[in-house]
């Protein structure tokens, strides 16, 4: 099952910065294919989206970048700043709290194992 | 794995600059992304442009320049009210129109309330005749929503704030 788009747009900022808080620095691609995998495929960030979000954070200041030569082309990683690695688990905590008022509000039972 | 020659590295770039990936930044990571991929999903002998051409389609709906807009709108909006073409001209309108609708009751209180329900025509009528047109131009706006605006194009979002005052960024 895939999510809408709708869906994962409120939340993206939140798995961005996670995943960099867990992953101290990444690039564009890596982001998208570890999302992938910890989601067994259920979630594909795709790059209209990564994009601008990580551009917007950054210029925010809650992330930072840096360059590596590969060959002749240039590769950014992105890492969390001071402020971002606050923001991050504030918008996890933020996260959290609201997916446990969904599940009161839309009374849905959690699967057992 | 495959290995991408600097032609076509240069090829990529320029491909990029001419769908409408204006900055240098987000061209990088674009450049680096799809490079990514055309050397995992690459065999040796098979057609570099076909791969590149199906991978950097993947990466948008209509056209790579969505990127682009996108990007520049999050960037441009984080200190802007963000309002849809509809919704600005509504804002506009009642901007208009508030005055002349709010008058003729700001007089009723001020005279005395309803029970001296005597406005003179001058109100009634300069309040009636001044708040038709733009009442018509706002009909004209809601109900042709194709027709050709070049001031304000169909689907663009429209930015308030400071620096600058209005500004008009186009969604595709």
């Amino acid at each position: 099952m895939f999510y809408s788009t709708e869906l994962l747009k409120g939340t993206l900022k939140t798995i961005i910065l996670k995943l960099l808080a867990d992953n101290k620095k990444m690039y564009g691609y890596e982001i998208t294919q570890k999302v992938k995998e910890l989601t067994m495929d259920k979630i594909q960030i795709t790059e209209g989206a990564l994009y601008p979000t990580l551009h917007a954070l950054e210029a925010d200041g809650l992330v930072t970048t840096e360059t590596e030569f590969i060959g002749k082309r240039v590769r950014k990683y992105y890492s969390l700043s001071p402020t971002g690695k606050a923001k991050a688990k504030e918008k996890v905590k933020e996260l959290a709290s609201f997916i446990e008022t969904m599940v009161s509000l839309l009374d849905i039972k959690p699967k057992m194992a | 794995m495959y290995c991408i020659s600097d032609e076509q590295l240069d090829f990529i770039l320029h491909d990029l600059v001419a769908r409408g990936i204006e900055t240098e930044s987000l061209r990088y990571d674009l450049l680096d992304h799809v490079c990514v991929i055309i050397e995992q999903e690459l065999g040796e002998g098979e057609d570099f442009e076909a791969c590149y051409t199906s991978a950097i389609t993947t990466f948008y709906k209509q056209e790579l320049r969505e990127i682009e807009e996108e990007t520049r709108l999050l960037l441009t909006c984080r200190h802007h009210l963000v309002l849809t073409r509809n919704m600005f001209f509504l804002l506009l309108f009642a901007i208009f129109l508030g005055p002349f609708i709010a008058y003729p009751y700001a007089w009723v209180v001020s005279h005395g309330g309803v029970t001296k329900w005597n406005l003179p025509f001058e109100v009634w009528g300069a309040s009636l005749i001044f708040s038709l047109f733009p009442m018509l131009v706002l009909l004209v706006l809601f109900f042709t929503p194709d027709r050709l605006d070049p001031v304000i194009p169909w689907r663009s979002k429209v930015l308030i704030g400071i620096r600058p005052l209005i500004k008009i960024v186009p969604v595709a």
